[in-house]
């Protein structure tokens, strides 16, 4: 229960900028695309698990139910994207292109670490223009699996597992009860699974396949569920 | 120098016909006439070590003319040479040290640390209007992504290698005989013990004061005050000065092996007679 | 798309409108209270480890106090990745006063004093705010002065800077919510020869009626503190007991025969 001010709506409901549109979404210009998402990631002993849902909408119409919201920085570390499909795309462009440039100065596969600086630095540096909620997981000789979150303002935090996008508000429940540490690579993914697929039975931002990818230091296994065969819904309760 | 003095040692920007740019050994000669800077990679550090020449009595030569900086946490660098060029170098070893890590987020490692420098040094051997550095550099690095310590050095004319110990300036040849005699080189281990039979860096500190007094000619040689710093697991791997009292401990300890060894010879020599 | 030295937006993009540009500036990852106090040997501060996403308590775990040299610390209310921005700026200044600074060896060279850091964090702070870009922060800054030669002097130092460079020293310091809450009962408690428990014990009062009072703050908490010999040490996050079994709490008092109630 909250007690405060707060509760009288601030903005005229009618107001264009705020229409029907959470609060990742509102800032968007009107046409450009966002993904209005749920992702996810986990880290375990040898690896991480990423998971994404694979809607991009603009407003209400959906222009694109089978996306890949799930993009490969170096061999080793991923990241899953969110806000802005321009910025994100983008970013992940210039944090790939640094990475390459790194591992072929320095000789050695770059570290998860390194990849979610470089994003961190674009995302902080360029806030006032960018809109994008990014998770950078992978796996690297030093650290083993790790996941960085950075969300919006440009922080970075490093943490055993990250969600993010619109539909990450509606599984906060179920993942904090469901998550513990030291997981294996099956207890992971099927948790990304189901999470997943209950964000998107709540979100209308979030919709169609799953999309996962599972990054250890033997390689990289993407995998695929339909819409019509997902652990939960899309119909549900 | 057989085309010394026919114009192509003017600049860096030409080769002389028999395919030489005399700047560059020019610059080299300018190291080989300054105080040595030796360079041991040990079991469990590096140890860094310069003999600065005290050049006038009233000189404060506790604090002034270093040869040897910090250029990050976990990196030193010991130069020789002209020391004002050396302190470009180091300048710039620090720039490329914290730009590296403002970019990353990780701590340069050693091998582009020096690639770096040479790179710079390079340059200033590519152009009409520049003239090589007269510095030799020594860095000691430490990475603590791989757990790995490494010592390189970089040359006037922008090469850098990577090694097991090394010397510049002069007596570099001599000293540079006397390292191989040393345990420093793991392939060189004839038990096959790996590691565990290479030297420490306490033994380094004293290995490398024994060298230097052992070049060193009181008669002809000006005075001087030998710097050392090392990089080791006892520092945290931490770039700092050698304690003093351990640098003095070591210089008696170099002294009187060396006196002990000139005794023994003088005693052959009588036994030959 | 550089990845230059230069400082960070604003804390947010502008909202579009239709006159012009709303320059409608707010923290987006935001830490709330930092508390500091003096006690007989240093500075103690102390703050929960709760970094909040608009109203959602999205990191759990994340450190506000921050050590930015062996004698001084930093603790940051705030827009956090102005925090971590301007932490990476104190630390990097640091470094290269330890690189550059007049001796081999660490114990003959003094770092920043906590003055030197909180003067130089007001220039940084009003330099932000004077581009109409702040870094949506208050910095708490704790350490010790400085003798004439640069040593390090008996007399603690605590000083705060806001987002707009406004500074000052106090005994006892709150930043945010804490300067509503917790102010007042550390100054009620406050004496210059506190034991150490006994400042922690202030603090971690004061942290716990934070939680029941700041819809952003935690029961994870850390504390951090400065003395002079044993230099900085911040805690592990801990948690903190609370309270809920008050005669009042427990018997119900909305049901029908009560006199009702919120």
């Amino acid at each position: 229960m909250s007690y405060n001010a707060a509760m009288i709506p601030r903005q005229n409901p009618l107001d264009d900028a705020y229409a029907g549109k959470s609060a990742e979404t509102r800032h968007l210009k009107p046409g450009e695309l966002s993904t209005g998402t749920t992702i996810m990631a986990i880290s375990f002993s040898s690896g991480v698990v990423l998971c994404a849902d694979s809607r991009v909408s603009t407003g209400s119409y959906v222009a694109n139910r089978a996306s890949d919201k799930i993009s490969q920085l170096h061999d080793h570390i991923w990241c899953c994207r969110s806000g802005s499909a321009a910025d994100t795309q983008a970013l992940t462009d210039y944090v790939r292109h640094y990475l390459a440039q790194l591992a072929v100065e320095t000789g050695r596969p770059p570290e998860v670490k390194v990849a979610a600086h470089l994003m961190r630095r674009l995302c902080y540096e360029n806030k006032d223009h960018l809109m994008a909620g990014v998770i950078v997981g992978g796996w690297d000789p030093v650290s083993g699996g790790s996941v960085y979150n950075i969300p919006l303002g440009g922080a970075c935090i490093s943490m055993p597992f990250a969600i993010g996008g619109s539909g990450s508000t509606y599984i906060y429940g179920l993942v904090d009860s469901e998550f513990k540490e030291n997981m294996t690579r099956d207890e992971a993914l099927a948790l990304c699974k189901k999470a997943v697929s209950h964000a998107m039975a709540r979100d209308g931002s979030s919709g169609g396949i799953i999309r996962t990818c599972v990054v250890t230091e033997e390689g990289n296994v993407k995998g695929y569920i339909s819409g019509n065969t997902l652990p939960y819904g899309p119909a549900g309760w | 120098m057989a085309s010394s003095g026919s114009g192509y040692d003017l600049s860096s920007s030409t080769f002389s016909p028999d395919g030489r740019i005399f700047q560059i050994e020019y610059a080299s000669k300018a190291v080989e006439n300054a105080g040595t800077a030796l360079g041991l990679r040990c079991r469990d550090g590096i140890v860094l070590a310069v003999e600065k020449p005290l050049q006038h009595k009233m000189l404060v030569s506790k604090t002034t003319g270093r040869r040897i900086h910090t250029v990050d946490e976990h990196a030193g660098v010991a130069i020789t040479g002209f020391v004002s060029d050396g302190r470009q170098i180091v300048g710039r070893a620090r720039d490329e040290a914290s730009n590296y890590f403002e970019t990353y987020g990780t701590k340069i490692p050693a091998e582009v640390l020096a690639n770096r420098i040479s790179a710079y040094v390079h340059y200033f051997t590519l152009h009409g209007a520049l003239r090589p550095f007269g510095a030799t550099t020594l860095v000691a690095a430490y990475d603590p992504a791989t757990k790995e310590h490494s010592l390189h050095m970089v040359e006037p004319s922008g090469v850098s290698y990577e090694y097991y110990g090394c010397a510049a300036g002069r007596g570099r040849q001599p000293a540079r005989t006397e390292m191989e005699k040393l345990s420093i080189n793991p392939k060189h281990q004839q038990g096959g013990g790996g590691d565990m039979e290479l030297i420490d860096v306490q033994e380094g500190v004293k290995q490398l004061a024994k060298i230097v007094y052992t070049l060193y000619d009181a008669s002809k040689d000006k005075p001087f005050e030998l710097e050392m710093s090392w990089l080791c697991e006892a520092t945290e791997w931490k770039h700092v000065g050698v304690p003093r009292e351990f640098i003095s401990a070591a210089t008696e300890w170099a002294k009187k092996e060396i006196e002990e060894a000139e005794e023994e010879d003088d005693d052959d020599e009588e036994m030959e007679e | 798309m550089s990845l230059s030295l230069q400082a960070g937006g604003s804390a947010t993009r502008a909202l579009p409108s239709a006159a012009g540009t709303t320059h409608t500036t707010s923290p987006i990852t935001t830490g709330t209270s930092v508390l500091a106090v003096k006690y007989r040997s240093g500075v103690l501060l102390a703050a929960d480890t709760l970094v909040s996403y608009g109203s959602m308590a999205k990191f759990k775990n994340a450190r506000r106090l921050l050590p930015i040299n062996s004698r001084t610390l930093i603790g940051g209310s705030g827009e956090y990745s102005d925090l971590q921005s301007v932490s990476d700026l104190l630390k990097r200044n640091a470094l290269e006063d330890k690189c550059t600074a007049d001796s081999l060896y660490e114990e003959e060279n003094n770092e920043e004093c906590a003055k030197e850091v909180w003067s130089y964090l007001r220039a940084v702070m009003y330099n932000r705010r004077s581009k109409m870009n702040p870094l949506w922060n208050d910095i708490v800054v704790a350490g010790f002065k400085q003798n004439d030669d640069g040593t390090t002097s008996d007399e603690p130092f605590l000083g705060v800077v806001d987002k707009i460079g406004t500074a000052y020293e106090d005994d006892v310091l709150a930043t945010g919510f804490g300067g509503y809450i917790a102010l007042p009962l550390m100054r009620e408690k406050y004496r210059p020869d506190m034991e150490e428990g006994e400042a922690r014990a202030l603090l971690e009062d004061c942290l716990r009626i934070l939680f029941y009072r700041d819809c952003r703050a935690l029961n994870r908490v850390q504390i951090a503190k400065v003395t002079r010999e044993g230099k900085v040490l911040v805690s592990e996050p801990y948690e903190l007991d609370t309270f809920w079994d008050f005669k009042g709490f427990v018997d119900t008092k909305a049901g029908l025969g009560t006199d009702g109630g919120w």
